[in-house]
Order: C-alpha cells, then sequence, then structure tokens
C-alpha cells in the first residue's frame, strides 16, 4: 500500500512496525496526542528503534515522545508548550539539550496548550492562522517570530496571531476503533481531534480494534472521522506507564524508577538499550513489565471508573 | 484574613491545633474559593484546596481541568491533569483547546498557577532561569508554559502559589511565562485581556494581595509564627505592608480531616513520591475508595 490512496483503505490495519516505517520518514514533523495520561508511549519506543532522525517535534506537553526522543538526538526542533513528566518530575533530556546542547542543540519554540490547540485547529480546517488574546505581552511573543500581534480589523483591539500547525504524521492513542479508522475515546481527548484532522498522515493506535457495530452503538464517542486516518494498530496498554482512562491505572510506581533511571545521561542510554532496543516489539515490553502487573493496573481502573460503555 | 464570599467564619474551637505548613496552605487556597465558581485547578495543593473547598463551604463549585474533564469527585487521589481520576464522577468531557475556549469567553472564575519566580506585579517565570546565561542559554531550563500564560490571561482571577525565597520574589523575573499586571497599571488593558489577573499569593511564609492602584503585592498576612520582618527578607522588592497585617488562620478540624483522607500517603502535603513503593500505592488506591465515596456522598 502506498501512502497516498491509504485514507480510502477499507482495511487501515497494520503493525506498529509497519505502521511507522510507513510515515515516519527522516526529516519530517510528528504530533502526538495524550496529556499527561493517553500518552503515547508505546509508538515513541518504536520510533526510537527505528532511528529516523532530523524530526521536528509538535504539540502542547509531550512527555516520553518528548524527553525520549531529545535524548535520542532524533528531535532536531520542537514546538511545544511544555515538556516534562508533569507530576513524575522535570525532563532530564529537555534540560540536557536546552541547557547543555547534548546529545545536540535543539531549536525551541515556544507556545502554550491553548495556542497550539489553536494551531492544530487552524489546520485542522485548512486557514492559516487563528486569533487568540493568549501570548500577547508576554515573554513567548517577545521570543517566538511565529506569534504576530496585530489589530483586530474589526475593531476589537489587539489580537495574536498563531500560524496553522499541520504535521506530517500524527500518532492519536484511543480507547477504540474500527478497521477504517472511526476512533473512540472513553474518556479525555485533550487535543487529539484537531491533532488527527491537521496532519498529512494520522496513525490511530488503539487499546482495542472493534467492529464498525460497536463504532456505531454510541457514534458520539468517535473523535477521529474514518477519512483523516491512514493506520489502525492495535496496541494493549500502549501508554505504560502512563494512565489510559477506562482501561487502566497510572504506574506511578514503575514511572518513578524510570524518572531516577534516566535523570543522568548514561542511565537514559541503559534505559533506551533495555527497554527500546532491549524489545523487539510492544509485546515484549508488555512481558517484561509483567502482564500480572498489567492486569493489575487495569483491575484497579474497573473499580474506579463509572462509566457504562 | 477574613472569609469572605461563602465561607463562614469558624469558631475558636473549629480550628485544628495541631496540622502542618501544607496543611495550611490547602485550607488557604480553599479559602480563596467561593461557592458556585468554575475553577481551573492545578495539581498538587492547588487541586486539593479545590477539593476541600467543595467538600466544605463550596459543594457547588465547579472543578476544570486541563485535559477537558468537568467536575470530577474522584474516589482517588488525583495524580495529575491527565489522571484518570479526572474523569471520576465527571460531569462533561470536551478537548482541551475548547476547555481553554471557554475560559477566553469568560467562563472561568478562577486559575491557579505556579511558577520558579514571580515578581512585584505577579508575572510568573516557569520558563528558565537566566542566571548569567539568557532564554537560549539559560542555567536552569523549565518545563514551559503548558496553560499557565492562558490561565493568566483569561482566567477572571489567579492564584498563585509560590515557595518563599529572596531569589524567586524578584522586582523582576528573567522571562515572563504568565503574565500578572505586566509593567503596573493599564497593562493588561492594553491588550484586552479577558481576565482580571492576580488576586493573591500564597507562599509558604504568608499571604499577598495586589494593590488596585499601583497593582503591586503587598504583605496581608503571615501565617503563625513568622513576622513581617522574616517575609521581608525574602522579597528582593521594597515590600509594602498592610496596615491591618493579619495572621493567616489555622486549617479547621474538619479541614485536616479532609486533607488527610485525601492525601492518606502525604504526596503532596509530605515527603511526595519519594518511597511510593508498588504495595503502597495499591494500598491507597484501596483505602481512598470507600472513604472518598463516603466523604462525596
Amino acid at each position: 500500500m502506498s501512502a497516498e490512496n491509504t485514507k480510502k483503505s477499507l482495511d487501515k490495519r497494520m503493525s506498529l512496525k509497519e505502521a511507522i516505517s510507513m510515515f515516519v520518514t527522516d526529516g519530517c514533523s510528528l504530533a502526538f496526542s495524550g496529556m499527561g495520561g493517553q500518552q503515547v508511549v508505546a509508538p515513541t519506543y518504536e520510533i526510537v528503534r527505528q532511528g529516523r532522525k532530523h524530526l521536528t517535534l509538535m504539540g502542547d506537553s509531550p512527555c516520553e515522545c518528548g524527553d525520549y526522543l531529545i535524548g535520542t538526538g532524533q528531535v532536531d526542533r520542537v514546538e511545544v508548550a511544555f515538556i516534562a513528566f508533569a507530576v513524575a518530575g522535570v525532563s532530564p533530556n529537555y534540560r540536557r539539550a536546552t541547557e547543555k546542547g547534548i546529545p545536540h542543540k535543539l531549536d525551541v519554540c515556544e507556545f502554550s496548550n491553548f495556542t497550539m490547540g489553536l494551531r492544530f485547529l487552524a489546520g485542522s480546517m485548512g486557514i492559516p492562522f487563528m486569533p487568540t488574546k493568549s501570548l500577547m505581552g508576554s515573554s513567548l511573543e517577545e521570543y517566538n517570530k511565529m506569534i504576530k500581534v496585530v489589530d483586530d480589523p474589526y475593531g476589537g483591539g489587539k489580537v495574536a496571531l498563531v500560524p496553522a500547525a499541520i504535521p506530517d504524521v500524527a500518532i492519536v492513542h484511543v480507547n477504540r476503533a474500527d478497521k477504517l479508522g472511526n476512533a473512540q475515546y472513553i474518556g479525555f481527548g485533550s487535543n487529539a481531534d484537531v491533532i488527527a484532522r491537521a496532519a498529512k498522515h494520522t496513525i490511530i493506535t488503539c487499546e482495542e480494534i472493534v467492529s464498525t457495530e460497536t463504532i456505531s452503538k454510541i457514534p458520539t464517542l468517535t473523535t477521529v472521522p474514518q477519512y483523516v486516518v491512514d493506520a489502525v494498530v492495535e496496541v494493549p496498554y500502549g501508554c505504560h506507564p502512563w494512565n489510559m482512562s477506562y482501561a487502566y491505572v497510572y504506574d506511578l510506581p514503575f514511572h518513578m524508577e524510570m524518572m531516577a533511571a534516566i535523570d543522568a545521561e548514561d542511565g537514559f542510554k541503559k534505559w533506551m538499550d533495555e527497554w527500546a532496543f532491549g524489545c523487539q516489539d510492544h509485546e515484549q515490553y508488555c512481558e517484561k513489565v509483567g502482564w500480572g502487573r498489567l492486569r493489575k493496573l487495569t483491575q484497579y481502573e474497573r473499580k474506579f471508573s463509572q462509566c457504562v460503555v | 484574613m477574613s472569609f469572605t464570599g461563602s465561607a463562614v467564619a469558624p469558631k475558636k474551637q473549629d480550628f485544628a491545633e495541631e496540622y502542618t505548613l501544607q496543611e495550611l496552605l490547602v485550607a488557604a487556597a480553599a479559602r480563596e474559593i467561593n461557592d458556585g465558581e468554575v475553577v481551573f485547578a492545578g495539581v498538587g495543593i492547588p487541586c486539593l484546596g479545590a477539593l476541600v473547598a467543595k467538600l466544605t463551604h463550596a459543594p457547588n463549585m465547579l472543578m476544570v481541568v486541563e485535559s477537558g474533564c468537568f467536575g470530577p469527585k474522584p474516589y482517588r487521589l488525583l495524580l495529575g491533569i491527565g489522571d484518570n481520576s479526572c474523569l471520576d464522577n465527571a460531569t462533561c468531557v470536551s478537548p482541551l483547546w475548547r476547555a481553554f475556549g471557554d475560559q477566553q469567553r469568560g467562563y472561568f472564575d478562577l486559575g491557579m498557577l505556579g511558577g520558579a519566580q514571580v515578581d512585584k506585579y505577579g508575572n510568573l517565570n516557569s520558563t528558565a532561569i537566566f542566571a548569567g546565561g539568557d532564554y537560549y542559554k539559560p542555567r536552569t531550563r523549565l518545563p514551559g508554559s503548558g496553560g499557565a500564560n492562558d490561565i493568566a490571561v483569561s482566567a477572571q482571577r489567579t492564584l498563585i502559589m509560590m515557595n518563599q525565597q529572596k531569589r524567586r520574589f524578584l522586582e523582576k523575573v528573567d522571562y515572563i511565562t504568565s503574565p500578572g499586571y505586566l509593567d503596573g497599571p493599564g497593562a493588561r488593558e492594553k491588550y484586552g485581556y479577558p481576565g482580571g489577573g492576580p488576586a493573591v499569593i500564597i507562599s509558604n511564609m504568608a499571604i499577598f494581595r495586589f494593590d488596585p492602584q499601583t497593582k503591586e503585592a503587598y504583605l496581608d498576612s503571615v501565617h503563625p509564627g513568622v513576622t513581617a520582618e522574616d517575609v521581608r527578607k525574602e522579597v528582593s522588592w521594597d515590600l509594602k505592608v498592610s496596615p491591618t497585617l493579619k495572621t493567616t488562620p489555622a486549617p479547621t478540624k474538619n479541614e485536616v480531616e479532609i486533607i488527610r483522607i485525601l492525601d492518606a500517603e502525604k504526596i503532596y502535603t509530605g515527603a511526595g513520591l519519594k518511597g511510593l513503593t508498588a504495595t503502597k500505592y495499591f494500598h491507597m488506591l484501596d483505602e481512598s475508595y470507600d472513604k472518598l465515596k463516603a466523604m462525596f456522598k
């Protein structure tokens, strides 16, 4: 299948390895869904394994996909609002790159969570920019030449303009999707709806591939419609150690171990050797974490989540 | 401290005798919230404050978090603004950009912010500490805005939580991530920001409010055992002190009890995440379910 006709395909299922190798190329721009939880972790490890370089990362608040791909030297430029691991701590690789140029200098272009969302919204609607009241007067405006402050032509005072973001590839992790690519969240999607629509190519990874009949039962849950999607990949526990709503709770103790391990540069390399290169694929990653542990995370989520879907 | 809004002034015997500094901060944050308000809450002490308010004087407060979850009543500790707990008993879920759009439209009464540096006009830096370097080569790179710039611009008023240190309370921050009153009176109006700006700074030593004329932060209240002189030593500008300087009231017995149920492992009100083993973590989830469920009834 060529990358040109993939959106019209009636069966977009493929392996994670195939999806990443088909769409993620040297020099391309990438965007990921997730906001703390729902983080796109398994595809990040696969991108590390395949080693594509000179990537541009576009996103609101990337965690693993920001820190890891900066640490491996695969990302040259970021257009983001925030890079850290939320409650688990700061991003050691983002700090090394911006403070010391390790592994190499990083081109940083900063927005806010809302205005990155607006950039994807503009991209998703095929218009060149969006106006906002955010950013003006702050140092973000001062240091980022992509932000333009203009007078509202309708007389409403000053507004900041942010340009459309059209990533080459979006990777969006959802609860379930059918083979056509209709993708449903049972929970929050953050900016996923606009990230998926703005990108040239969109890979949907999901906890479970389901029938179109199942999707049709509650069509309001469909965050991403089939016509924007190029690939559908079943990746259960694809967010681990992060949480996925109605699927599994946050594996915070695992995350704390990881944070301690990647704090130093050589520790990060060891972690990648073990968890990215040491596992052939996500299946092996899950085996390494332990299916018993993963199932326990699911059992806890079932206890708490009240959703009846 | 005056118990404004819907908070009813507690009686002397209601105040806790034994409590920690963090518990005092949670209670102080809670008291900034009025019943019926829409509150954009950040993780940690601000979020605990919002939940304490909901469980005491502000039952009709609606909490919103950045991932796009509205009105959660979680039966477990919130481990982030994108934690599954943000969906527990929630009443609405929307895309992130839509939630922030609602804020820009003016629907959110209070936003909660923090940072590594604050200045006398309430501008916050959570982007980079230059310290001899510059933006392109800072000594310490911080995570960046996230949603903070948007909250600072558009929430109707903001609450700032900070650690009290001279190097953090500055005449001017290195980088304005989140605008307070920028360079003083009239600056927010020049840009037509939808929100009114910072209302209060709560630090580990004191509470500051903003002069309506000069827009400068002044000392309004000191926490028990702290003097105005102690605070002045940890502020870089010539700090003005309220002629009616107050002492921050202790948390009530009820508030302390609620905080100790919400954060039973003291993740936000104690040693943090250190020592959180898997066994402890699952135990925490087991314990919280019934206790929080009963509390939210």
